[in-house]
Parts: C-alpha cells; structure tokens; sequence
C-alpha cells in the first residue's frame, strides 16, 4: 500500500511497490497498471481531492474517468486484481455519486468530521413540516382540478425552497468541521431538505 | 492476458442470434454461405428411430421445418428464460410447445415426454454460434461476451450465463444491448453493409475498420465533443431504452428503462388475435392445434413484415376441410391494433429521461436497434417524441452482436483507451419487517456497486438469519422479484440482539449480485448459503453442459435416477437420525408428520419413473424440515457449551 499523509487530507504523490515508478492516484499504477486496495481512504482520498464542499464539478468527472480507465474491471479481468479491481470500481463508483451531489456531499463531509447521522437526529428546521404540508395539499387541488398553471406555481414554490435550503446547507458546510451546535444545524438542514426532495419528485 | 486470445460476441436474440469478433481490420459478423449472420433462434427436436437419441436441429432448418413439427420446435425461449411460469401465463396460449413448471420457478419445455429448461435450449443456439465461430476462425472459441437485455434481471442474466456455461462458453461479460449498440455506433460502424440476403457480398469478411479519430458528423463520436443519445432497442421480445453520454472513448449510461416481454412477438399477437376472432366468427372454431397455431404465427410475422413496406397484405389461412379464411389487412388497421404497444414504449422513453434529468433537446441522436424498429409506425411516434428523425443508418439486426464483439476486444485488453460504464436498470433490497421493500441500490446506479446492511438475531440462541432479497421498483416486498433466499448460518449462539452481521451486496460488472456476510463482533466471515429462488443449480449447469442430448435418453435417466435415489436414501437416513435425537422437542403433529414424510419420499423413489417429479419431492422434503434441522443445529451447540 502507497504511504499517504498521516492527516489523511492530501495523498502523498505515493510510489508504486511494483514498478517504483510514482503514483498519481492511490487506486492505481498507471505505469504497470498494478492495483491497490482503497479500504482505508475516504471518497476525498480515492479521487485526490481535499476534503471540501466546493468542488469542480468538470474536474472531478475528469478524475473519476480517469480513476475508472485504470481500475475498472473491464480492464483487469482475471486472477487476483480481478476482486481488488472489483471493489475499488464499486468504491470509486460510489465515491463519485457521493461527490458530485451537493446533498450528498455535504452529509458526507458532516459524518467525516464527527457529526450525527440521519438516523439519530431527525430534527428538521422550523416551519419545514407546515410549509410542505401546505404544499403538498395545494398540489393536491391543483391536480384534482386539472389546474396546470396552480401546478406549476406549486412546483416553482418548491423549486425556490429548496434551492434556499441547498444554499443554507453549502453555507453551512463550508465552515466544517466547527463546533457543535453548526453541526446541529446543518444536520437538521440536510434532514429538511430531504422533505423538498420528496415534494419535488411528487410534482 | 495472452494476445491471440479469442473472445467472440454474441447476441443471443428472441428471433434471430448472431455471432463476431474484431480483428485488426475492426469487427466482422461471422456470416453464412448465403451472406446472411442471422441464425434463427429456433430448435427443433425429432425422436431418434427405434430408441435412438433424439435429433437436434437448429436455426434455418429448424424454422422451416415449425409447422409440421409444430410441438417439437421451440422458438422465443428468450422469453421464458430466468422466468417462472406466472410470469408467462399470457405467453402460453400462443406457445404451440409444451411448457410446464420446473423446480425453483423455472418453467421446462417439453418434448415427447422429455423436459428441456430454458437454459439447455439457449445452450444448443449458443453451440451452434460457438461452432460457426470456430468454423470460420478454424480455432476453438471458448470465450464470449453475451448481450442480454439491458431490463433483464439477475434471474435472467444468471440463466444466460447458465446458458453460456453449458454450452461451453466461458461467459466473460454479459453487456447490455443497447449498451453493445451504443459502442458500435461510437466507434463509427455508421453505414452499415447492405442487408445480408440481398447482398453481393462475400461471405465471412465484411470489413468495418475501426477509425482513428471518427467524425461526429459520420455518427461516430469525435475526439472531445461529446454527445448524448438514446438508444431505442425494440426487439423480437424485448424492449430497452437507454440514454447514454459518449465522450472520448467513454460510454457512461445515465439511465435505462424497459420491458422484458414486449417486441416483435407482440404485434405478431395483434395479427393472430384479430385472425383467431374472424375464424371463429366465421366458422365457429377455435385455432388450438399446435400445427395451425404455430401456421398462424409463421403468417403473421410474414404480414408484418410486408406492412413495413406496403401498405396492405393478403392473409390466408388454410383450416382444413375445404375451409380457408381469406382477407386483406392495411397497414392503418394494423397499426391501430399496435398502437397502444408503441405508447407504452413511448411512456419508458419519458421515464429514462427524467431519470436522466434530461429532456429530448438535450439528445443529439435517437438511435434505433432491432428488427421491429423497421416499422413505420414506430419509426414516426419516435421522431414525433425525441422531436428529430431517429438515427437509422445502424443495421439493427447486426449491431448488437457487432457492439458485442468490441466490448470482447476490450475485455481482451485491446482498447485500453475504451471505458464503458453501465448502470443496474432494477433497485435491489431487502424484504423489512411488515413486508415492505427495503431499497439497499436504488435503479440507475453505475455498476459495479456495493451497499452493506447490517443484521442482528430476534431470539435468544439464534443461530442463522434469513434475508429476502428483492428486485424491483413497487414499495411491497410481494410485488418485487425475489432473488432468493439468503441464510446466515453459524452464528455463535448469543443473547437476541447481540450478534452484529454485515452484509455486503456487490452488484459486478455483469449486474450481477454476489453477497458475502461477516460476523463483526468475531469478525470471521459467516457461512452464507444462498437458496436461489430462481433457475439452476451450479450442479444442474455442469449437468446440462456434461449431457449434450444427442446422448441417449435412458443412460442420463439412469445416471440421473441413482444420483437422486442416494441423494434420498441419504437425507432420509439423517433426518432419521436427527429425530431420534431431538425428534421428542417437536410437536406430535409436526413430527409424525416428517415420519410420513420420509416413507413417502423412500416409496416415490423406488417406484416412480419421473425424475423431475423426484426431485422436487427432494427439495420439498428439504424444506420441511429445516425447522427439525435447526433445533438440532441449536441443540449440539447448547450440548458443546454445557460440556465446555
């Protein structure tokens, strides 16, 4: 296994233990194609990128294929590398759905620095229940009553919700780890928006 | 990876199957003396004379010969495979061969009293390409992409590389077609040859080179300006539509819809139906036997055909006795009959795009795959919903085994500069408490992918944990497909609550699931013993592949029968055993019961001659007493505590 930084922030520019040769990404020699295993390394780490909530978004597809072009199992299909090349696909597939979903993202990087996990805080912000409970029965009449245009209304109030909420969580991330009560917050951020996500995929 | 290794691709279709490869010169369909690389998916089975094995043929011969070995041909088995018999009770009317149920819901086909699965029928077509590859390549060819379905599941995928296996083939990867399709179309296959039986070309080679830098405007996909494109695959029985973005050698699905029972089969149905209501209208009779069924159905498809390209067809129908049912059918009557199929392909295309969150401007092709795309009707609701005229120039009866046969050729290490990354068209969960579906992989996510759970024991001293693992996209645990089975056994007895196991589901390239459980408090990986709910066993596979049935019948009948009577004497054996030993914790009923039960089961095997029926009493036998077997599990273990 290539060393990294003990931090666990930054990947070292590690050397390959097969052909010595220097390492662009943990996962893979992209001289001599040799594998290694990921199972220690955050979604941050696997694709080289600080732990952060901004993100470009074009640099990280661009390192994802890249990852992918040299673990992907298409590419080490027999023997031993044939599993390591499995998992770190699954791995690598799993860290750019996290990534590249601002949501996503956010909740992530709340659970690496400690924060509490949905399933035991399901505290949401105020006024959140009501609002989506108003919209949600407004939506009710308006498809009841074939009322395109009260649709569409609805869809909108949704749509400018959660975009408020989403901002609040990107604000809110960015100042990560922080103390206690921000982590609070967020959490219970990222909860409601769940509630506009759900309201969304219903319109 | 050695480089003269050979993989061919393979599309096995429900009409029509196909096989290629890629050389230097780019991919080839390996084709007949006619030109033509279609081997109709069509079996055909006749009785040896005199108690000689049964004869087999396969492909254009065994078409030929349908109608009068009506009962003996087995066509559209794509349609049953990996399935149970509910799932294709409305096929079976239009079946002119025998299907009945077979153990773990699969269905069997049968032919003068001898029982085929799905999955042996496939293996004799796959054969039959195995071996057109070898002629042509004058090598054994043991390696083979297979493409399925994009919408098949893990039951259908599994029984395709069951088929795979039997035949011989080591099945490298199974590729989703519109996945195969997209890659030929990528890599610029974008005029392709003339259709084969009208062609002057010569038989075998049809060079395709592969181009260096393909241009956007050729169809191919130019070096950095990505495109995005649907894929609309209609099919002898299948349907997929799947959106893909094709981007410097990189062919990333975003999302994928279908359904694995409607195609070309289905508007052959809407000609027999309207046929098999005016002849009993007519003449009061129904059209149940199975050479006029199967003389209906070779109609039919004939009609059909000729709507694509005139506007009216003669039907007649010869039904005996001086008896013969005349009409012409137009092209607007058919195509109102059909319509509602193509709205339900036009409802998957919507549903792909919002899953993709793209709308049609967003497409820059509509690109069509499938023999039933060639007709109008379909080719004008697709460019009224995509808002352009479809991409055509493809020739969607060969794409398919072409995109097959380059995904080979990256398998064997020859594109190093391709990456194809494919999705999991179905969610895939757990049966919760209250018999809810718990989504563990929701639909549309990149493959391979993993999702690990958690489980823990309800009772004190429980020793194993089942899990039902679902497929599907309804919210109740009995509306979805269940895999199977899953059951954690050894556990240390523990207090209820205490054991923690985590279960890994890995979906692999081939969208396939592999599970693997660990026990986290010893952190010893757990037994796990997987009951599929669906087609063969490991050992059945090796069976089907060992036993071509060119050998005589009675020989495997016999292998077979020891095989099962040991099997029975030994089960029966232990379970004795176990009765005797912890026979007085069961209720009265329940053990008088198993007593009754094993004297049936030793009678069944001494006196019956159906094995399959054997079998199942086996498997039956087995499941009635797992609850003996687990107390007695339970009991060593309690025993082996207090002596500790």
């Amino acid at each position: 296994m290539p060393t990294r930084m003990d931090n666990g922030e930054r990947c070292t520019p590690a050397k390959c233990e097969t052909c010595h040769g220097p390492m662009d990404s943990p996962a893979f020699c992209d001289n001599c194609h040799s594998l290694y295993p990921a199972d220690g390394l955050n979604h941050f780490e696997l694709l080289g990128f600080l732990p952060s909530f901004d993100i470009d978004a074009a640099a990280l597809r661009q390192r994802y294929l890249q990852v992918s072009r040299g673990v992907h199992p298409d590419h080490h299909g027999r023997g031993t590398d044939s599993s390591v090349s499995l998992r770190l696909s699954a791995q690598l597939n799993e860290a750019h759905r996290i990534l590249s979903d601002p949501v996503l993202r956010a909740e992530y990087l709340l659970e690496l620095v400690g924060g509490t996990a949905a399933s035991s805080d399901k505290s949401v912000l105020d006024g959140v229940l009501a609002t989506t409970l108003m919209l949600r029965e407004e939506t009710a009449e308006a498809k009841a009553a074939a009322d395109t245009a009260a649709l569409d209304a609805c869809r909108a109030r949704a749509r400018q919700h959660y975009d408020t909420t989403l901002a609040q969580i990107a604000a809110l991330a960015r100042q990560l780890p922080g103390d206690e009560g921000l982590r609070r917050r967020l959490r219970a951020t990222l909860n409601s928006i769940k509630y506009y996500q759900k309201l969304l995929s219903e319109l | 990876m050695s480089n003269d290794e050979i993989i061919v691709g393979i599309d096995l279709g429900t009409t029509f199957s196909l096989v290629a490869y890629v050389d230097a010169a780019g991919p080839h369909i390996i084709r007949d003396e006619n030109g033509d690389g279609r081997v109709p998916s069509v079996i055909g089975v006749t009785p040896g004379a005199n108690g000689a094995p049964p004869q087999v043929t396969i492909g254009w011969t065994a078409r030929a010969h349908a109608i009068e070995n009506a009962r003996a041909t087995v066509y559209s088995v794509k349609r049953l495979i990996g399935k149970g018999l509910e799932d294709i009770r409305r096929d079976l009317p239009y079946l002119s061969y025998a299907v009945s149920a077979g153990p773990r819901d699969t269905v069997q086909i049968e032919i003068d009293g001898r029982r085929y699965t799905p999955e042996e029928i496939s293996a004799l077509i796959l054969r039959a390409l195995k071996e057109r590859a070898e002629r042509h390549l004058g090598r054994p060819v043991e390696k083979a992409v297979i493409t399925v379905p994009a919408y098949f599941d893990d039951a259908q995928r599994q029984a395709t590389r069951d088929a795979g296996r039997a035949a011989g083939l080591e099945v490298v990867r199974i590729v989703n077609e519109p996945t195969a399709a997209a890659l030929a179309y990528g890599i610029g296959l974008h005029r392709p040859p003339p259709r084969a039986r009208a062609a002057a070309s010569p038989p075998g080679h049809t060079p395709l080179p592969i181009p260096s830098c393909p241009t956007a405007d050729a169809g191919g996909v130019a070096a950095h300006a990505g495109q995005t494109v649907a894929v609309y695959d209609l099919g002898g029985g299948t349907f997929d539509i799947s959106i893909l973005r094709l981007e410097d050698g990189v062919f990333q699905v975003l999302s994928t819809a279908g359904d694995t029972h409607l195609g070309g089969d289905d508007f052959d149905r809407a000609i027999i139906n309207l046929v098999t209501e005016e002849v009993h209208a007519q003449y009061g009779v129904s059209i149940t036997a199975p050479a006029t069924k199967q003389a209906l159905r070779t109609l039919a498809e004939a009609v059909k055909i000729r709507l694509s390209e005139q506007t009216q067809a003669e039907i007649e129908l010869d039904l005996g006795r001086d008896r013969v049912y005349r009409r012409t059918i137009t092209r607007a009557e058919f195509e109102h009959r059909i319509a509602p199929l193509v709205e339900q392909t036009l409802t998957l295309c919507g549903q792909v795009l919002r899953d993709a969150q793209l709308t049609p401007a967003d497409l820059e092709q509509a690109i069509l795959v499938g023999g039933s795309t060639r007709m109008p009707l379909v080719r004008q609701r697709i460019a009224e919903f995509f808002g352009r005229p479809p991409y055509t120039a493809l020739n969607p009866d060969e794409v398919v085994a072409l995109g097959a046969a380059i995904q080979a050729s990256i398998l064997s290490g020859k594109q190093a500069d391709m990456l194809l990354l494919d999705v999991t068209p179905l969610s895939l969960g757990i049966e919760t408490m209250g018999g809810a579906m718990g989504k563990l992989i929701v639909r549309n996510t990149t493959i391979p992918c993993r999702a690990t759970e958690k489980f823990t024991t309800f009772v004190d001293g429980q020793t194993a944990i089942k899990i039902n693992v679902l497929q599907g996209e309804r919210e109740l645990a009995a509306d979805c497909r269940s895999l199977g089975e899953f059951v954690l056994d050894g556990l240390p007895p523990m207090a209820a609550g205490m054991p923690k196991v985590e279960v890994e589901f890995l979906l692999d390239a081939n969208g396939i699931l592999n599970v693997s459980a660990k026990e986290l408090r010893s952190g010893q990986q757990a037994g796990i013993q997987i009951i599929p709910s669906h087609g063969l066993t490991r050992a059945e596979v090796d069976r089907i592949a060992r036993e071509s049935i060119q050998f005589a019948q009675r020989d495997i009948d016999a292998h077979r029968r020891i095989d099962l009577r040991n099997q029975v004497e030994f089960d029966t054996h232990k379970t004795e055993q176990m009765l005797a030993r912890v026979g007085h914790l069961l209720a009265p009923e329940e053990r008088a019961r198993i007593e009754q039960d094993i004297a049936a089961l030793r009678k069944l095997a001494q006196e019956t001659s159906d094995l399959d029926e054997l079998h199942r009493a086996l498997t039956a036998f087995g499941h009635g007493t797992l609850h003996l077997a687990e107390i007695g599990i339970r009991e060593a273990l309690v025993k082996g505590d207090k002596e500790e």
